[in-house]
């Protein structure tokens, strides 16, 4: 948008001009990123009232919004890495939902493999549901970094269109889905059949378990970590310069190879831990990345594309919204409201809340 | 020795070559213009200096090594850098990203007293150092590109049409700017449309025309030049 402003040639107010074009565009008939939140706010409010008046009472609406917001943290462990491929690499990876799935089952696998040590404070877990989670984000990424090695880059050095990485991404979504049915089978898990994980009573008479409440501080923790990262450290700021502007991260020095490995494996890492969540939060299943691939790109897309910002916030009223519409609706509807909600947002917000420049 | 030497590179894009062997030197801490008219191959040359574009034939040296076939992340370590005639900032970050990014090579090593450098010479980034570079307008665009590009202390400065799209007192300015920066012993090789200016404070100059050289000289020289002053300085 600035350069077709300075390509118009020796223009004496340029400076001037630039300036109006910038407000032009965010005034071109758009709404704000405010107005958009207020409208948001509005629907939540009345899915509240409608699940209300369903016959739901109170306290339990409040404690289903109280899993939206966990079931919101999931969903943004997987959508912040989705939105940073998308950011450097330019293209939808529909195989992102599997990252989840993978780092769930090998989870489940360490689980399975190591003796069972007694629960942490009132969790269902033990230890080494712990050590499986940092063994499977450290798997995911290495498959992921696989992935691009040995397909994506190959058709990234090709100058594919961009269709063909999204259609290839797709089919190894099938494919590693196809993997883990092979492995695990098709049952669902859990990942301690049997063992209570009571629901705690906490104020205003909400209902949570103490795993849940670990979902949560988790994503949020982990959230808080990546955004330190990308505006304060040297590899952060350059994943961001290399989202911008590619071909001028290269021109600055920037090897933007070793910063899109940085890329998967932080995304894939992510994922995998959101997929820990959610076999911890409800069961493992061999088609649960699947399932929440469609929650997760309204998630970003709701969000604006490429924010880190924007996933979070969009993870967080996508996951509510399900959650407050399971009172009243069948929760199969779920990724069908996530997309109902997205589709709103971007008549009001083509770009989503939080677009980047 | 000669800092940067080309030596008779063809280069192009698919079919259409663009670069049909041309040559040119520049010595250290010089200030060299190239100009020629437009589709010349001014801003193919400089991609193909700077390993964006891959030279067919011929050979690139840059303080004494062959750097034809690197990769650009490998060249600005060597000292060579580059600002590019569009796209020249990161939109999305603040100035001061925007000149970290500039010596991402050189690590966390001595960002500050880079900046601190860059700061000097650019008194106005260091007040606008938190805003994102793509809410400046192109005059002060361009002074972060530049500042990004010095902030490893190269040896050589290459700049496509640092002017281009600036209102006149902006082009004098700019100017004045690549004049300091040569006096801090930078050489810098520069495309510019302002042929008279340019030639005017360019120690040496050439005449690209069709992808091959047709003149060079001093800047007094091809100024003086009734050739070169009819065909590409306007009569």
């Amino acid at each position: 948008m600035a350069e077709s402003a300075r390509t118009l040639g020796d223009d004496p107010s340029l400076d001037a001009s630039d300036e109006a074009v910038v407000q032009a565009r965010d005034g071109g008939g758009m709404r704000s990123s405010r107005y958009v939140g207020g409208v948001l706010a509005c629907v939540l409010a009345a899915m509240w009232l409608a699940g209300w008046y369903s016959g739901t009472s109170a306290q339990e609406m409040l404690s289903l919004t109280a899993w939206g917001v966990m079931l919101g943290g999931i969903l943004a462990l997987g959508g912040i890495g989705l939105t940073l491929c998308y950011g450097v690499l330019k293209f939808p990876n529909f195989a992102h939902g599997e990252f989840l799935t993978l780092g769930a089952y090998v989870t489940y696998g360490v689980v399975l493999a190591m003796p069972q040590s007694e629960p942490i404070w009132l969790f269902s877990f033990g230890w080494e549901l712990i050590l499986g989670l940092l063994l499977a984000a450290v798997v995911t990424a290495v498959v992921a970094i696989a992935l691009d090695r040995l397909l994506y880059r190959p058709l990234r050095r090709h100058m594919s269109p961009l269709v063909l990485l999204a259609m290839a991404s797709l089919g190894m979504e099938f494919l590693l889905r196809g993997i883990v049915y092979l492995i695990w089978g098709s049952d669902f898990h859990f990942y301690y059949s049997g063992r209570s994980n009571p629901a705690l009573y906490l104020p205003l008479g909400l209902r949570l378990q103490a795993d849940q409440l670990f979902v949560f501080a988790l994503a949020l923790v982990l959230v808080v970590a990546l955004y330190w990262m990308l505006t304060h450290t040297r590899i952060g700021k350059a994943m961001r310069a290399t989202a911008d502007n590619p071909d001028l991260a290269q021109v600055r020095g920037i090897n933007t190879e070793q910063v899109i490995a940085w890329t998967w494996s932080i995304g894939a890492g992510l994922a995998a831990i959101g997929g820990v969540m959610y076999g911890l939060a409800s069961q493992l299943r061999p088609d649960m990345g699947f399932v929440l691939l469609l929650p997760l790109f309204a998630a970003v897309i709701m969000g604006g594309i490429g924010s880190a910002w924007g996933a979070l916030v969009g993870s967080i009223i996508i996951g509510v919204a399900m959650q407050l519409t399971s009172a009243f609706l069948n929760p199969a509807y779920g990724p069908a409201v996530a997309f109902v909600l997205m589709v709103l947002v971007l008549l009001m917000r083509p770009q989503g809340l939080f677009a980047q420049r | 020795m000669p800092l940067l030497k080309v030596d008779s590179v063809t280069a192009g894009y698919g079919d259409t070559e663009i670069l049909r062997g041309v040559s040119l030197v520049v010595e250290p801490r010089e200030v060299v213009s190239i100009i020629g008219p437009n589709g010349a191959g001014k801003s193919t040359l400089m991609k193909t200096i700077f390993g964006l574009l891959h030279a067919r034939q011929g050979s690139i040296t840059f303080d004494g090594h062959e750097i034809t076939r690197l990769p650009p992340y490998r060249i600005v370590r060597m000292g060579m850098c580059y600002v590019p005639q569009v796209s020249n900032v990161f939109t999305s970050l603040t100035v001061e990203e925007n000149l970290e990014m500039g010596a991402f090579p050189a690590g966390k090593a001595d960002q500050t007293e880079s900046k601190e450098r860059v700061f000097a010479m650019f008194p106005k980034l260091r007040q606008r150092r938190r805003q994102l570079a793509g809410k400046m307008s192109g005059g002060e665009r361009q002074m972060v590109a530049m500042g990004s590009a010095l902030m490893l202390d190269p040896k050589l400065l290459l700049l496509d049409e640092p002017t281009a799209a600036l209102s006149p007192k902006l082009v004098d300015e700019i100017f004045e700017r690549i004049a300091r920066i040569s006096e801090s012993g930078v050489a810098v090789l520069m495309v510019e449309q302002n042929a008279r200016q340019s030639l005017g404070m360019a120690d040496r100059g050439y005449v690209l025309a069709n992808g091959e050289n047709r003149h060079e000289g001093t800047g007094r020289e091809l100024l003086d030049d009734p050739n070169v002053g009819r065909l590409y300085l306007g009569g």
